[in-house]
């Protein structure tokens, strides 16, 4: 009944669950908010660092020009000497031009002409004191270029950069490390927060489980907290509805139950008093009371199926459970259903107990054998066999076969098969095969309608259950 | 009028539906019964005063007080054959009617012929295996079979036919197991497909007062899985 009912789903479908999306929120907030954080730390560190070093090279750079510039007036002084005594407080390196060719240069190894920028040198030549910074010999430079127009000389200096870019790479590892941490403590706080949000829902979910599985009374504990408090409200307000609608169900049953067989009974009853007085009826009267005793009596087979399934629709069933010796029921149960089938098994079959509903057990074998009966011509045989812990009981029949496509159904209320439409005497609402599977069930076996090994045409319906007795 | 064995049995019907109780007279007259009738509890205990019968056949529902209660009174000051007739196959009713001392249950709808092979193997006569035999005596408890007493210790017992009736059957081989399957067949006259619950109730009944301690009993034993048996 609740298979074919449409659904109704509040939400649609999501590829991730709700904790790997917390997680994930987490996380991304981390990285977003860290990296943002880092990177605004290394920037600013490093414009602070670069300009002090740039403004600091720029003013040295400057006052060695000036001085280069006064020495170079006095005669008698070696223009080399006087890059040797310029002060160089950054392990900068001063070079000079002289005239359009002529290169001196305090330490050719770090900073020779070829080092100096073409552009750098065509903005100096043009009479501009200008600064560049770029990379020679592997490393980074700020290199400061002065004209000295009037002694027909320009002036360079090359202040190494790369403690700064040391500094920087080491900043740039311990930010990038803290953005790495906080995304994981991020992440493991997100898990632990889901967790922690979550664990009232999957409260609800064993509770849900439990009303499932027949537990009506299940309840949530209160909850103080107010946001959860909504939900377990409602919860078990869900649940004590339902609890009262399957036992207002139950008790319905269990009325009409009541208001059925009465009526049965007195016509039941009567039936028998009538059918006593047959001999001494017309003709006419004898056929219209068979007529009416064999549908009585197939009425009275409705009703108790009926009356069966709404059992097993509000829950009130119970297994009455018994030991038996398997072979020894399965015969009785054969001939107290009227069907003349023979009953086999193998050898370790004999003297096998086990634990069932003798009754439930009894409708299942009668049931099928029924089945047989209506859908074709009768059951051939009827098999028992051991496997391991289980018991299988077979009904073979030489009929047209069940289709694939309804294996399953066909243990389906009302479920006919497509040749179900003929209605002939005896034949049934369907209900038959959905006892069967019902009462199979409430064992904990199976049943399944499939077509025969054995070569021949026709359906062999396998009942497996569990509960060899030791 | 077809004639049989039970001409003179009476048979009281405590049934509140009209209906079904005008129809199971007239079936049950027509096995040879006779019946008498009572629609209420209250009636049906003056009536029985008035006219004991054979068997009671007691309708679980009834308007004032129920079934049990009627099978109850009943009980106290009888061993007559009881039948409950119930609407509802649950468990609880069929089981509280037989402890409420019914010796047997029919559940609604059922075929009266049903009804009459029950009522036949509830009048039946306790049998005894020899003819012979005068007393049977296990330890403290004897059984007469031909006068339908039993002694605990010298002091005489009250038993119902049923009651009687099962342990006679268990005595007649002391030892022996006897599965449910076979009682229900020689006590009730049940095929394979009785109710187990009809013997488990009976024989607790039976034990509380054969047996000087009811929840360890040393003459009705059972043998978990396979029955009961009498301790020789």
């Amino acid at each position: 009944m609740a298979d074919d009912a449409p659904e109704v789903l509040l939400r649609p479908r999501r590829r991730l669950g709700l904790r790997s999306r917390v997680v994930l929120a987490f996380v991304v907030g981390a990285l977003l908010v860290s990296g943002i954080l880092a990177g605004v730390a290394y920037t600013v560190t490093r414009n602070n660092l670069v300009d002090t070093r740039e403004r600091t090279g720029i003013r040295i750079a400057a006052s060695n020009a000036a001085a280069v510039r006064a020495q170079l007036n006095v005669e008698d002084v070696d223009p080399a000497e006087i890059l040797l005594t310029l002060s160089t407080p950054l392990q900068s390196v001063p070079t000079l031009r002289l005239g359009s060719d002529s290169w001196l240069t305090a330490d050719p190894l770090r900073f020779a002409d070829t080092d100096v920028n073409v552009l750098l040198l065509g903005q100096v030549e043009s009479g501009q004191p200008s600064q560049m910074r770029y990379r020679f010999s592997n490393a980074p430079f700020l290199v400061v270029g002065v004209p000295l127009p009037d002694r027909d000389a320009l002036y360079f200096e090359a202040i190494p950069l790369r403690d700064i870019d040391d500094t920087l790479q080491s900043l740039g590892i311990a930010l990038t490390g803290g953005a790495v941490v906080s995304t994981i403590a991020a992440a493991m706080l997100g898990w632990w927060a889901a967790r922690r949000v979550l664990s009232p829902l999957e409260e609800i979910g064993e509770a849900a489980e439990a009303i499932a599985a027949g537990e009506l009374d299940t309840r949530l504990e209160a909850e103080t907290d107010r946001d959860l408090g909504r939900l377990t409200g409602s919860f078990n307000l869900m649940a004590r509805t339902l609890q009262q609608r399957i036992e207002r169900d139950g008790r319905f049953a269990s009325e009409v139950s009541h208001e059925l067989r009465s009526p049965l009974m007195t016509l039941a009853a009567s039936m028998e008093v009538l059918n006593n007085q047959r001999d001494e009826m017309p003709d006419r009267a004898q056929t219209a009371l068979d007529l009416l005793t064999t549908d009585l009596v197939r009425f009275q087979g409705l009703v108790e199926d009926l009356l069966e399934i709404s059992r097993f629709d509000v829950g009130a069933v119970n297994l009455q459970l018994s030991r038996f010796e398997v072979a020894e029921f399965v015969r009785q149960a054969v001939g107290v259903a009227g069907h003349e089938v023979p009953v086999t098994y193998p050898k370790r079959v004999e003297g096998l107990f086990i634990e069932a509903d003798k009754r439930r057990l009894a409708r299942v074998i009668a049931n099928l054998l029924d089945n047989a009966e209506k859908y074709a011509d009768g059951a051939t045989g009827v098999e028992i066999n051991r496997d391991g812990d289980t018991v299988t009981i077979t009904v073979l029949d030489e009929g047209p076969g069940v289709p694939l496509e309804e294996r399953e159904a066909i243990f389906d209320r009302f479920s006919r098969g497509v040749e179900g439409g003929r209605r002939g005497t005896g034949t049934g609402v369907g209900l038959g095969l959905s006892l069967v599977a019902e009462h199979v069930n409430l064992h904990g076996g199976t049943v399944m309608a499939l077509p025969r090994d054995d070569g021949a045409i026709g359906t062999r319906f396998v009942v497996t259950l569990p509960g060899v007795a030791r | 009028m077809r004639h049989h064995q039970g001409v003179g049995t009476r048979i009281l019907t405590v049934e509140d539906d009209e209906r079904i109780r005008t129809a199971v007279k007239l079936a049950l007259e027509d096995e040879g019964w006779q019946v008498l009738e009572a629609d209420n509890g209250e009636e049906a205990l003056a009536l029985f005063r008035r006219e004991p019968a054979d068997v009671v056949l007691i309708d679980i529902m009834l308007p004032g007080i129920d079934g049990f209660e009627v099978c109850r009174s009943l009980r106290r000051n009888s061993d007559v054959p009881i039948v409950m007739v119930t609407a509802r196959d649950d468990t609880h009713d069929v089981v509280a009617g037989l402890e409420a001392g019914a010796d047997d249950y029919l559940t609604k709808p059922f075929a009266p012929k049903e009804l009459s092979a029950r009522i036949r193997a509830l009048l039946r006569r306790a049998r005894t295996t020899e003819p012979g035999v005068s007393r049977l005596t296990f330890g403290d408890l004897e059984i007469i079979p031909e006068q339908g007493r039993v002694t605990l210790s010298d002091d005489d017992l009250h038993l119902t036919k049923t009651e009687f009736r099962l342990l006679v059957e268990l005595a007649s081989s002391p030892g022996r197991v006897f599965s449910r399957e076979v009682l229900l067949e020689r006590v009730w006259g049940y095929d394979y497909f009785g109710d187990g619950r009809l013997v488990d109730v009976h024989i607790r009944r039976l034990r509380t007062k054969i047996e000087a301690d009811p929840a360890n009993p040393r003459h009705v034993v059972t043998v978990r899985g396979l029955g009961y048996k009498l301790q020789s």
